[in-house]
């Protein structure tokens, strides 16, 4: 009897144990988020956004057809339904707010516009492809001006202009990314005056490769050849500073092999100034199998930016220095996977990432996890100054993930400024960075000598004493043998 | 000769070498019990400066750490250096044998043991800034032991500088052809043995 009571009770606790285990919700996310290490491997690590859900034909209530391009203002999301010639206006929840589906009056329609910008004020620019115009409205939707072809002798007549995609800077000026322009993004002033071409992307040939193509290839040979042509961007961002972000997608694998640029950070004249100070390249994957493919790219003010990759349905987001944050995402069938990603957009700070898919034709969205807003926290706070709260963030990081490099660098910096050297040495050493370890250890050895010092000149001096002691000890003794042997012969 | 002044000799020869190779190969005042102390002691140095460098200047994976690999790479080297030096050497009229080579090539690997184990512990006494200085003796001692290869070969085999660098060509060439035969014996000898154990195991089956 006592045995049975015994049993039920064993089996009772256990199933307590079993029912009381942490719901493995994370777990049945249709993508694993990792990130890359000192020596460029992935690393699991805990998610940073969760998929919470996507806006589709039920949320807006008519289907999108290939759409292209996406941009948040306030609340609502700007979508670019090319296949339908419109661009839709939705509510943050998906339902449908506005539609625009002409330019000047009704008759002027839109053609398969490509590219949708919304400014600070409220005005909508449209890259309207198929009519080789840009469209601007009011922060009414009513029509303002149209911005024709750039009138310049640098692109001949004959060559197609087609804008599909655009950015508005803060100071109004109009950069524009046209189909079969390779000289750079397009540039207008405010008054819609074509003002240059803009961060041409630099044309690299190995030296080999040019004096093979000018002086030993005949010239069927040279024909099949493909033509050197610089790269075209894919997508571009602007960010508080008024510095562009432009993604690059049309690369070659020979150009990734060779480290090609992915991603720019464009100057306002047209240099790129990204920081690669990471350990790795900012190339998506590392794997050195497969690919990435930049579409689009999207920065928050404190310098952290985020990359649609279409080649892996992922997004990967780096710092501003380079650092890889964390990437999730795939390519699926299942929900909360994507299919043929386009553009991506931040809400709400950047506690939400959308991600439109062209082939889905739906929005999805992404989340904020605790661990992703500590991480992202810890680097706004370290922006901006805050050190202390920093340290709390970076604290909080380290205990859902020990594996996260940053925040060992992170909190080394705060013993660093603390004056803990030997902690900070520690911190580096686990984040695997050199560049400050060596500064940490500057100022560790030299308090070690410091205090110190004294210790080891009372050492030495006390060493040299004795030397010199023993030394005179055995010549007076030789001396004193030497001298009693003389006496002794005498 | 005592074992301890041949390895004293080390000293006098990686300072003055042409005078001390000469005196391995004339004088037998180097022995082969020195030459294989030095062997070792350069494993030993090496996988010291793999696990022990300072965190700054040891960019090493220490959890894909393998002795053994580091251990046969150094005797690997050593001794296909010596068995293709003397093969090349005794068809292109070296004086030196078998002995001496392998003395002195031992002997010309003092200065790794010397100047790369106070480095180690060099590693965690300076900064990054610093580095400079480790580098250089880095340098400095693997030159320092190339020299010493050099004149080596040069002094026991009795060459001129030019024959010595053919020679030295040739050596590393040879290493190539001998690598290549033994990938092939153990090739060969694997692919017998598979068939004769199969055959072993077709009998048992049966």
């Amino acid at each position: 009897m006592k045995k049975t009571v015994k049993t039920i009770a064993v089996f009772a606790s256990a199933l307590c144990l079993l029912a009381s285990r942490p719901m493995a919700a994370r777990a049945d996310m249709p993508y694993e988020t990792y990130n890359f290490n000192f020596w460029g491997e992935e690393v699991l690590q805990p998610h940073s956004y969760l998929y919470s859900g996507s806006i589709s034909t039920a949320q807006i209530g008519s289907a999108l057809r290939y759409p292209q391009d996406m941009c948040i203002f306030e609340d609502h999301i700007y979508v670019a339904d090319t296949g339908n010639s419109r661009i839709l206006i939705l509510n943050l929840d998906g339902s449908t707010a506005r539609e625009v589906t002409a330019a000047d009056g009704a008759e002027d329609l839109l053609n398969q516009p490509q590219g949708v910008f919304v400014t600070d004020a409220g005005h909508l620019y449209v890259a309207d492809s198929g009519n080789s115009r840009i469209v601007e409205y009011d922060e009414d939707l009513n029509f303002i001006r149209e911005i024709g072809r750039p009138e310049t002798n640098l692109i001949s007549a004959s060559q197609a202009y087609t804008p599909v995609r655009l950015v508005v800077d803060h100071s109004d000026r109009i950069y524009v990314i046209a189909y079969g322009i390779n000289m750079g993004l397009v540039e207008f002033d405010k008054d819609g005056v074509f003002q240059g071409f803009m961060g041409a992307t630099e044309v690299s040939v190995s030296t080999f490769e040019y004096i093979w193509k000018n002086y030993f290839s005949t010239e069927a040979q040279q024909a099949r050849m493909e033509t050197i042509i610089p790269t075209e961007y894919s997508d571009i961002f602007v960010d508080d500073e008024n510095f562009i972000y432009a993604t690059i997608s049309n690369l070659s694998e020979e150009d990734h092999m060779q480290g090609a640029d992915m991603v720019r950070r464009l100057n306002p004249t047209g240099t790129d100034v990204l920081r690669r100070l990471g350990n790795n390249d900012i190339t998506g994957d590392l794997n050195g199998r497969s690919f990435s493919t930049f579409v689009d790219v999207a920065a928050t003010d404190y310098g952290c930016y985020f990359i649609l990759d279409s080649a892996g349905g992922k997004i990967f987001a780096y710092d501003y220095d380079g650092n890889s944050l964390f990437a999730f995402g795939k390519k699926g069938i299942k929900e909360g996977n994507v299919q043929q990603p386009v553009a991506l957009a931040l809400g709400d700070g950047q506690d939400k990432i959308y991600v439109l898919d062209n082939t889905l034709g739906s929005i999805l969205t992404f989340e904020i996890t605790d661990y992703g807003r500590h991480l992202l926290d810890a680097l706004r706070l370290n922006d901006i100054g805050d050190a202390e709260g920093s340290n709390r963030e970076w604290q909080a990081v380290i205990q859902s993930n020990s594996n996260n490099e940053m925040a060992y660098i992170g909190l080394g910096k705060t013993y660093l400024a603390e004056g803990n050297y030997k902690q900070a040495m520690e911190y580096f050493r686990l984040g695997n960075s050199r560049k400050y370890y060596t500064k940490a250890f500057f100022y560790y050895r030299k308090e070690l000598m410091e205090a110190n010092f004294g210790k080891a000149m009372l050492v030495l001096g006390l060493g040299i004493v004795i030397g010199l002691a023993v030394y005179y000890v055995f010549r007076f003794r030789r001396w004193v043998g030497e001298v009693k042997c003389f006496m002794s012969k005498r | 000769m005592l074992y301890v002044e041949t390895i004293k000799y080390g000293f006098y020869v990686i300072t003055h070498p042409l005078d001390g190779f000469w005196g391995i190969r004339r004088e037998n005042k180097g022995s082969l019990a020195a030459a294989f102390t030095f062997v070792v002691l350069t494993i030993l140095t090496l996988t010291i400066e793999k696990q022990n460098t300072g965190f700054l200047f040891n960019m090493n994976r220490l959890s894909e750490l393998n002795v053994l690999v580091d251990i046969f790479t150094v005797l690997l080297v050593y001794v296909l250096w010596c068995v293709a030096n003397w093969c090349t050497t005794s068809l292109m009229e070296g004086k030196g044998r078998m002995k001496d080579i392998l003395i002195a090539i031992g002997y010309a690997l003092l200065p790794i043991i010397l100047i790369r184990l106070p480095m180690v512990v060099m590693s965690h006494m300076i900064t990054a800034d610093e580095g400079t200085f480790y580098y250089v003796l880095g340098t400095i001692s693997y030159l320092w032991t190339g020299l010493l290869i050099f004149t080596g070969t040069m002094t026991i085999h009795q060459y001129s500088i030019s024959k010595t660098i053919v020679t030295i060509a040739i050596t590393v060439v040879a290493m190539g052809i001998l690598m290549f035969i033994g990938l092939l014996f153990f090739n060969v000898i694997q692919q017998m043995l598979t068939f004769v154990m199969t055959i072993y195991r077709e009998l048992r089956f049966r």
